[in-house]
């Protein structure tokens, strides 16, 4: 009966939307499981492993924010389709633990949500994949515009910088990026 | 299945529909509550955990903006990035910098660097360390063929090295071999320098960027013939052989964000008590600890390497003190540096005599921009300032030239309005051949010995030949001076002490246009005033090798600067003159000298000038002079044109098989400059340019919004849809629900009917 189209139509897109929208969560979610499973046999074997076959990228880093009792397995690159797995190393920053800035961006809505929570003194840790730990204190954030981002990646500091969109809640995506700056906790210092 | 289904419709038309209508919702239903609820429940938990203490996480004034960045699209982030850091002691009458240069290398590739730069002309470096990791390899100094042996044979066996060159004396080059893929290397370099003075203000000036070099194109050809009289010789065709050295790339700042970040700190010692101290070019932060003390430090971070730094202090008191003298024990021998400022005559006594002026400017492409502004800005106050009975004439050059007036004219109303109309049409375009411009400048058509025959000389000084500048100086000066006025953001410095010197005369700098009134005063107070003549040192006991060795003449309000090598440090240093007609002579006890820092070194580096000036003046041969150069330089352990700074690391750390790749930094375009006047037109220039960085005070309006901080990142896009297409999804839904339900009840509702 030509009256029970429309609603149909109508249930069929929003059911395809919002499945479309749960499935960028799914996903996000359970490769981040898997990711946790390469980035421990990386660590034990030395040498990057794939989470999946065809993946196109690797885990590089665990990030940990033990007060909130957040993680994430970062991987290397900021491609569109990495980040919908984890969180992206930007490749032309240095690794965490080296002297300049390490910087990881990763999305407001799934792995980077704990940022909200994340507030200055906060001890954030960096597992990288060669298995060596590093303590950054959280001691600086700020609203930048993405292509203002005010980090400087030549700094003679061992910095990390955790950057995500904002505002958190916004539906729709803008310029600006909430920036998390953390400098190394020097051992014994 | 399509008659099946059309024979179930017909016979039972509205319940098949709703089955089939309800299996359908309840297995997407299913399904996708099924996968939303588990991704919902994982990607929320954190966000029920949200407590009000982030509000205080983020204040407006938190949000800092501005930052510029390099475009990632061309394939500048794949180069090697490279941040510098300069911290500056001043004590007393001498400061000693630090040069940090950060080289990181983001690429998959090993890399060597090279970046050019330019240091304070005076500067004399003496010490080059590398660091890797926690590792600081100091380097040595070592003549320059060697030096550039080890480096290359430390660069072909994969170990890190660094190596310092002079290519002027105020342009230098760091290499750095083997940085590894996603590495870090410190290359920091020291220098010792005197401070400036002038009258009752100190200043240093740290030059930040090499402004690109006009380099005149061979044409007329030298020949250097064989010297075993065989009557064979190559054709010596380049003014400026080195070119590519001092020739670095040039971003064009409308399509690149500025590079090389650049932080400063000066610890200012002066040693008496402070009054004014004034950055002039940037926003700086100064601290005063105690009255003598002050710590400067810029005032937004980092700023691009795209113009010289300058900084002036001036003391507490009313008066500068007008002598200082300092010591210094290094080896078996004492160095000694002298500051004294003559008096001035008294204006009443004398009577002025009327002057022959000519000026010369340069309208060349690098004077584009603000510069042009600031040197038409400083020709008209000069043009003002003369006298119904001096003579003047004005000549403009760029690759081509125009003489105002036959010869000098009176500066009568009508020449003087003529030259207003010329100076006021003056377009920056074209090369800088300033050879033929300074020649014209110093033909003495007049030849009237009553009057005082000066020129003075506006320029950026942007060209590469500059020793064919300086021995056309020497053999044309005649009884001409020659003052230099340096005008822009990053004026060649060298060029204007240097021919200043050599054409008796003196030399200021112009930065911005709200320097042209108080700096063009100042320099027309040197011109007007008669200067300190025939000054003679002479120390009474010890035996002395005092620079400079012949004292130039010093006009008003500039110190006596003397550097000596003393045998002992006994007796007093007598020094005799003629201010304006009447003798005048200043004794100084050595005694009285306090401990200064690195003069030793300053002596040296004096000591290689004179050289360079005799060089250029015949009075020594070429490879006299070169080999007092070398014998100073290695005594002193200072880089110059014939020694260089080289560190090494011990093990290697490139693989074997592992290509190394070169990358020469680019730098910035100095600040002000326009690019196409420069390097020509852009073949597709877009039609919205951005607009050039251009000196914040001299064109508030060309500014870009916001301010740069430089090398920045650009950050990827961090959030998804996912958020509203559920939303948008699950509105459909029950718009959906809404509707069926709807649909429902009419039918039912007719039946009932």
């Amino acid at each position: 009966m030509p009256r029970l189209v429309p609603p149909l139509v109508l249930a069929i897109v929003g059911l395809i939307l919002f499945g479309d929208g749960a499935y960028i969560h799914a996903k996000a979610w359970l490769a981040q499981i898997l990711l946790a499973r390469a980035f421990e046999r990386s660590v034990a074997a030395g040498e990057p492993v794939k989470p999946w076959s065809w993946a196109d990228t690797w885990p590089v880093a665990r990030i940990e924010v033990k007060r909130i009792g957040a993680r994430a397995i970062v991987l290397a690159g900021t491609s569109g389709q990495s980040l919908a797995f984890g969180p992206g190393h930007l490749d032309e920053t240095v690794d965490a633990g080296e002297r300049g800035v390490a910087v990881y961006a990763a999305h407001r809505d799934t792995h980077f949500r704990f940022l909200r929570n994340v507030i200055i003194g906060d001890v954030i840790e960096i597992t990288r994949r060669d298995g060596r730990l590093f303590r950054y204190r959280a001691d600086a954030s700020s609203v930048v515009r993405f292509d203002n981002s005010e980090i400087v990646a030549a700094t003679p500091d061992v910095e990390l910088v955790l950057t995500t969109c904002w505002p958190f809640d916004a539906m729709v995506s803008g310029p600006e990026r909430y920036i998390l700056h953390a400098t190394l906790i020097h051992p014994g210092g | 299945m399509d008659t099946y289904d059309a024979a179930g419709s017909s016979e039972h038309p509205l319940l098949g529909r709703l089955i089939k209508l309800g299996l359908f919702l309840l297995v997407q239903g299913v399904a996708v509550m099924l996968i939303g609820s588990i991704a919902l429940l994982v990607s929320f938990a954190s966000a029920w955990s949200a407590t009000t203490e982030q509000a205080g996480l983020l204040q407006p004034g938190d949000a800092r903006s501005g930052t510029l960045l390099l475009k990632q699209e061309d394939g500048y982030a794949e180069a090697i990035r490279l941040g510098i850091d300069v911290d500056i002691t001043v004590s007393g009458p001498t400061l000693r910098a630090r040069v940090t240069q950060v080289f990181r290398n983001p690429t998959r590739d090993w890399v060597e660097a090279t970046y050019v730069y330019p240091l304070a002309t005076g500067g004399a470096v003496d010490t080059l360390k590398m660091v890797v990791g926690d590792r600081v390899i100091v380097g040595d100094i070592k003549e320059r063929q060697q030096a550039r042996v080890i480096y290359e044979e430390a660069r072909r066996t994969g170990r890190k090295a660094a190596l310092t060159e002079q290519e002027r004396p105020n342009i230098f080059t760091n290499s750095v071999a083997n940085i590894g893929p996603g590495e870090t290397v410190l290359v920091q370099i020291e220098y010792q320098e005197p401070v400036h003075q002038s009258g009752n203000e100190y200043s240093l000036r740290l030059p930040l960027v090499v402004g690109p070099r006009y380099n005149p194109a061979p044409i007329v050809q030298s020949v250097d013939f064989r010297r075993d009289g065989s009557g064979w010789g190559a054709t010596n065709s380049d003014p400026v052989p080195d070119r590519d050295r001092i020739s670095p790339p040039v971003l064009d700042p409308a399509k690149n964000a500025p590079v090389n970040p650049t932080s400063i700190t000066v610890r200012l010692k002066a040693g008496f008590a402070l009054g004014e101290v004034k950055s002039h070019h940037h926003r700086v932060k100064i601290e005063n600890p105690d009255s003598t003390t002050r710590i400067v430090t810029l005032a937004d971070g980092a700023v691009p390497a795209d113009r010289d730094f300058e900084l002036t202090w001036k003391p507490a008191a009313e008066k500068a003190p007008s002598v200082g003298l300092f010591r210094e024990h290094v080896g078996d021998a004492d160095y000694l540096l002298a500051f004294v400022t003559p008096p001035s005559a008294e204006q009443a006594t004398q009577k002025p005599l009327p002057r022959e002026v000519v000026f010369v400017i340069d309208n060349s492409g690098s004077m584009g921009g603000t510069s042009m502004e600031q040197a038409k800005a400083s020709l008209l106050y000069a043009l003002g300032r003369l006298q119904p009975n001096d003579r003047f004439n004005v000549i403009r050059f760029d690759d081509t030239m125009d003489v105002l007036f036959s010869t000098s004219v009176p500066a009568d109303p009508p020449h003087l309005g003529e030259a207003l109309g010329f100076v006021n049409g003056l377009q920056a375009r074209g090369g800088t051949e300033m050879v033929p411009a300074m020649r014209a400048a110093l033909t003495d058509r007049l030849g009237d010995t009553n009057m005082v025959r000066q020129v003075v000389f506006l320029t950026d000084g942007a060209i590469g030949n500059e020793q064919q500048l300086f021995e056309t100086i020497t053999a044309m000066r005649g009884r001409s001076r020659v003052f230099m006025v340096g005008i822009g953001s990053a004026p060649n410095t060298h060029l204007m002490t240097r021919a200043a010197e050599l054409g008796r005369g003196a030399f200021t700098h112009i930065g911005s246009v709200e320097q042209v009134e108080e700096r063009m005063r100042s320099l027309f107070a040197k011109l007007e005033n008669p200067a300190v003549t025939g000054l003679t040192a002479k120390f009474s006991e010890a035996k002395a090798d005092v620079t400079p060795a012949i004292i130039p003449d010093v006009y008003r309000d500039e110190p006596l600067v003397l550097a000596a090598r003393l045998d002992k440090l006994a007796g007093s240093l007598e020094i005799k003159g003629r201010v304006g007609d009447r003798p005048w002579s200043l004794t100084l006890p050595l005694q009285g000298a306090a401990e200064g820092k690195g003069l030793s070194k300053l002596w040296a580096r004096r000591k290689i000038g004179d050289a360079e000036v005799a060089r250029t003046m015949r009075e020594l041969t070429p490879e006299d002079a070169d080999k007092a150069i070398l014998a100073l330089a290695l005594d002193h352990q200072i880089v110059t044109r014939f020694t260089s700074l080289v560190a090494v690391d011990k093990t290697p750390s490139r693989p074997e098989g592992e290509p190394l790749k070169l990358s020469e930094l680019p730098i910035n375009l100095p600040a002000g400059w326009d690019f196409a006047k420069v390097f020509g037109e852009r073949p597709h220039a877009p039609a919205q340019l951005r607009e050039r960085r251009a000196d914040a005070r001299d064109q508030p309006a060309a500014r870009r919004p916001t301010p740069a901080a430089p090398d920045a990142i650009r950050l990827p896009k961090t959030a998804t849809p996912a958020g509203l297409k559920m939303i948008a999804g699950l509105i459909l839904i029950v718009l959906a629900l809404i509707l069926f339900v709807f649909n429902r009840r009419r039918p039912l509702l007719t039946d009932a009917a």
